[in-house]
């Protein structure tokens, strides 16, 4: 699970770390990942694992235009960028809601069955269940993916560089709007993949993103903004703590423990485990 | 024949005493403010809602041969014919919304009558303006036990609440004993808003009582991303029954999760709410064969009463969905009020409230299991039977109480 | 000290005054319960919007957590009523204290915190006690906790069965209490180390402790504001559930008015308040109705069109030729 909550995390960890813009919208996004995944089945009778291509490249393209739409004007926002951001995004997230509520109906969704739906291996009396399983492999995959780019394409280190200094990149002939508009794309892409996952095991509606969009922040900020392999190592920390919680406090208590142990980290590493801004 | 003066003034005064009613009974309405979330996570229950309640109108408000108040006349017959109107309003979940939109409904609306809400936190705040403001409210669908033992005047339910309801799986449990299944532990799930607190306090207090054992009472935060630390609980306790208390999101998620985990318990006796909506059943219900719900209504009572699978048809041309527990026990809210109000003959709150406080109504009158609807001096209906309800083959069968069921039930659960 | 800005504090101040007047006059033609809740409401979310401001506006301190307070305030209030017999205003302010002391507590860990780190914690913190709350079987827990009706009307218990008009009053003064508490401190040696720490970072080192005591006054200030108001809810609504008085949508709810109105400015909020608040009524009243999320789409494309539109807040449309009240938060959360 602790992969999963990573999974989720590391598209927000290249919107929210790498770019420093605060995506209130992202449990929206992954909402909407969810339904194309569940209407990819239900009128193709596509398996949630050959959508999730899909799924990541129409998500690519609706971040996009999200940044070019609405991000573009709040990150250039004259004053108080932040809160700019905070809320525009937030503004996003509650019109996502809305059409989602309109187009689909509040209705729960779920796909009944699918390749992996359901299975489990069973490893010396442990239960490890195979969309989680392939959920985590995904995951490695895709931080792994994402490391690499970040650090080794000429593209990755001009998304960098243009977080640091815009005015210095747009000298050397780099435009901001279509790197981060590329970041952004990307960004939404991985949370596709997530939701595309998601939607094997969980179920979907329009307020679905709620549940997951505040464990996602904790996630990127316990790992430490900027830093990709923060977010993966936060996605473990955070399903380690929640299944030992649950050993001394009772479950319902369970996000206490996340909480506290983000709580504790920060105070004493104000970065976070890895954070680099 | 010599027309007197004193005739024509008899005449002219009856004219003008029935003048009024006759003109009344063309346009007048009575409203009723109905009170439900149409937005945010139970969404989809107001929207289910809606339909039930216009169901329930036009059977008022038209004429059907059916045998239920006011459905062979048009419209309600002691105000002349009135029609029934409905205004819904959102509450999202929200006591102060719910606030809010229960005065606005009463003020600016001019509703005779509120009926709500689902959430139980919202009718407790919506019951209490409807209080001051002297307007009966009816829970059509609430079933925390602690709402009726508030000492409010003007508040009424129709349906059983959890402790009914509780009650009668436990009742049921103890007749499978004296048949000789082994039903010595139970393990409570629930969640942890006003719903799922009540109904498991409910159930230990029956627990203790009665002599069984609570090997897991696993309380967990509604709307969880996860639930595998939680059922791996309830699989290591391993009881003879799980007995869930869930809204149909934990439903769904707790289903999915005891299969990926490998737990099948022996018998599952749930507290409705998730386990009796559709789209639980859509999304897993290969995986719930087997599973026992308490219920108010069951559509097997269609045998019986042929006029429940007419109202059933009539609701599932507008909602593509057949009648549950919910929608049900909306339906009869509002038959009931508007039952009331006929009797009334008025649209004064006050004798609204009197009216319903002097409501007898015949079982075989709803379309529901009941024994009749009549109210306690705390607007209780203790007549109204729950039943339990096994999901077989794709579709629900009363089980308990003997007297209604129409198959034995299947024990251990598939 | 320059001449034009103590002119327009006290202009702020008259100006101030008669709306405030004016606002005591308005009940008298708005009879409607309906429009008279809608008021309160617009009212109180002004005072807490204004409290929130003192901590994230001014101070720069953005806390997204602060439904923490609110519910505290409620709680208190609530339990000392119903459980003690003691009288809500003694309520009020026992709640308000606690939570400056609690806010001061926590503010000693989280001030070192910086931008989105900060931010989360505040969510976080405020997540921990909900969840708390709904597990606190003395509290009430997840069945919340139920004032009792009262048989008559008083404004010693705030009990009110049908009239309005004590409850507009009392948000009215509670909005003008947050009001002048913030012009007081806008002239007041605190409100110029925080001037002084936005315009210019180098100062905030050399000032650094005596900046943190501030901060650390301000979040008092905020709290205490935030929990008397949230004492007045837990009257005026007369039933409180941890859901509804301390869920995550509260405190955005709480900071939207001042963002829109214009964060870190004397009128923000307020302006805010009552440009928002009426909006979200009437869009849910009149077109919620429909279970399609139809308000939703409307609401949420206004946040996004205002905030887009006006970074500074609505508030600047006013006041082209005045300088802003104190300079924008120098990108809090982008550090």
């Amino acid at each position: 699970m602790g992969l999963l909550y990573g999974l989720i995390a590391v598209g927000l960890a290249l919107i929210f770390g790498l770019m420093d813009v605060v995506n209130f919208a992202h449990g929206e996004f992954l909402m909407i990942a969810m339904y194309a995944t569940f209407f990819l089945f239900a009128f193709f009778a596509l398996d949630p694992l050959l959508a999730a291509p899909l799924v990541a490249a129409a998500l690519f393209i609706f971040g996009a235009v999200v940044y070019l739409l609405i991000v573009r004007f709040a990150v250039r926002a004259k004053a108080n960028t932040g809160m700019v951001q905070i809320f525009s995004t937030f503004g996003l997230a509650v019109l996502m809601r809305g059409v989602a509520q309109y187009f689909f109906t509040p209705d729960y969704r779920s796909i009944p069955h699918s390749y992996l739906g359901g299975k489990t291996i069973s490893i010396a009396g442990i239960y490890l269940p195979q969309p989680q399983l392939v959920g985590a492999l995904i995951a490695i995959a895709a931080f792994a993916g994402l490391y690499f780019f970040i650090h080794r394409t000429d593209f990755g280190r001009a998304l960098e560089a243009t977080r640091e200094d815009a005015g210095a990149v747009a000298l050397v002939g780099i435009d901001k709007n279509k790197v981060f508009a590329l970041g952004w794309g990307l960004g939404a892409a991985l949370v596709g993949l997530a939701g595309a996952v998601m939607a094997i095991f969980f179920y979907v509606f329009p307020d679905v993103g709620a549940s997951f969009a505040t464990i996602a922040y904790v996630t990127v900020a316990l790992g430490g903004f900027g830093s990709v392999f923060g977010a993966f190592a936060g996605g473990i920390v955070v399903g380690l703590v929640e299944a030992m919680t649950t050993l001394i406090l009772p479950p319902s208590l369970k996000t206490v423990g996340i909480y506290g142990v983000y709580l504790l980290i920060v105070f004493i590493r104000p970065r976070g485990l890895f954070g680099s801004i | 024949m010599t027309i007197t003066r004193r005739n024509v003034l008899l005449g002219a005064t009856a004219a003008a005493a029935l003048g009024p009613i006759a003109a009344r009974a063309q346009t007048s309405e009575v409203k009723i403010g109905v009170i439900y979330p149409f937005s945010g996570a139970s969404a989809q229950i107001g929207v289910d809602a809606q339909r039930a309640f216009e169901t329930a109108a036009e059977i008022i408000n038209g004429k059907y041969d059916y045998d239920l108040p006011l459905a062979r006349t048009e419209g309600l017959p002691g105000l002349g014919g009135a029609k029934i109107k409905l205004v819904f309003a959102d509450h999202q979940a929200d006591p102060q919304k719910g606030r809010a939109e229960t005065e606005r409904l009463i003020t600016q609306e001019k509703v005779a009558a509120v009926i709500g809400s689902y959430q139980s936190a919202v009718a407790v705040t919506a019951s209490q303006i409807c209080e001051r403001y002297q307007i009966p409210y009816l829970s059509a669908d609430n079933s925390s036990p602690s709402l009726h033992r508030r000492g409010l005047k003007y508040y009424f339910r129709a349906a059983p609440h959890d402790e009914m309801f509780s009650q009668a799986m436990f009742d049921f449990f103890d007749a499978m004993k004296k048949k000789g299944t082994k039903i010595e532990t139970l393990a409570l799930f629930h969640e942890d808003t006003i719903f799922g607190t009540d109904s498991s306090n409910a159930q230990l207090k029956l627990a203790q009582e009665r002599g069984y054992k609570i090997v897991a009472d696993i309380k967990y935060r509604a709307n969880s991303p996860s639930l595998s630390a939680e059922v791996q609980q309830l699989k290591a306790a391993n009881a003879d029954v799980l007995m869930p208390s869930s809204y149909t999101t934990d439903g769904i998620l707790l289903v999915k999760t005891m299969a990926e985990l490998g737990y099948k318990p022996n018998a599952i006796v749930a507290q409705d709410a998730g386990f009796s909506e559709k789209a639980l059943y859509d999304a897993v219900g290969d995986k719930l064969e087997g599973v026992i719900s308490r219920g108010s209504f069951s559509l097997d009572l269609a045998a019986k009463r042929p006029m429940v699978g007419k109202i059933n048809d009539m609701f599932k041309a507008k909602s593509g969905k057949d009648f549950n527990d919910y929608s049900s026990r909306q339906f009869m809210g509002l038959i009931v009020m508007a039952d009331a109000i006929n009797r009334a003959k008025s649209t004064d709150g006050e004798k609204i409230r009197d009216a319903l406080a002097a409501t007898d109504m015949p079982g075989d009158q709803t379309i529901m299991p009941w024994k009749r609807v009549k109210f306690d001096e705390n607007g209780q209906n203790n007549d109204a039977d729950p039943v339990l309800l096994q999901y077989v083959g794709g579709k629900f069968v009363t089980i308990f109480p003997t007297q209604a069921a129409v198959a034995e039930a299947s024990w251990p659960m598939k | 000290m320059d001449k034009a800005f103590i002119q327009r504090r006290r202009r702020d101040l008259i100006v101030a005054a008669c709306l405030a007047l004016l606002a005591t006059q308005v009940p008298r033609y708005v009879t409607d319960v309906y429009i008279q809740n809608m008021m309160i409401m617009t009212l109180m979310y002004a005072a807490l919007s204004q409290s929130w401001n003192i901590l994230s506006g001014y101070c720069g301190q953005i806390s997204l957590g602060h439904a923490l307070y609110f519910g505290l305030g409620a709680y208190v209030t609530a339990i000392l009523y119903t459980k003690f017999g003691m009288l809500p205003w003694f309520g009020m302010c026992a709640g308000g204290l606690l939570s400056a002391v609690i806010a001061m507590a926590l503010g000693y860990p989280c001030f070192r915190l910086g931008g989105h780190y900060f931010v989360i914690a505040t969510i976080v913190i405020a997540e921990i006690a909900l969840v708390l709350f709904q597990n606190w079987e003395w509290a009430g827990a997840a069945l919340g906790i139920t004032i009792p009706l009262s048989k008559q009307d008083s404004w010693l218990t705030l009990q009110f069965a049908k009239d309005k008009l004590p409850y507009f009053y009392f948000a009215l003064a509670l909005a003008c209490v947050a009001w002048f508490v913030t012009w007081w401190l806008e002239d007041s040696k605190w409100g110029y180390w925080w001037r002084a720490v936005k315009d210019n970072p180098v100062a905030a080192e050399s000032l650094g402790v005596v900046v943190f005591n501030s901060k650390m006054g301000a979040a008092a200030v905020s709290a205490f504001l935030v929990a008397v108001g949230g004492g007045f809810y837990a009257m005026y609504v007369t039933y409180i559930d941890p859901e509804s008085v301390m869920g995550f949508q509260f405190s955005l709810l709480m900071a939207l008015p001042a963002v829109l109105g214009g964060i870190g400015t004397l009128w923000g909020p307020m302006l805010g308040a009552v440009i928002l608040i009426p909006l979200t009524e009437l869009t849910r009243s009149y077109i919620g109705g429909s279970g399609r999320g139809v308000d939703l789409i409307v609401y949420g494309g206004l946040i996004i069109a205002i905030s887009l539109a006006r970074p500074q807040g609505l508030v600047s449309l006013f006041s082209r030729k005045r300088k802003p009240a104190a300079q924008p938060v120098r990108e809090a959360v982008a550090s």
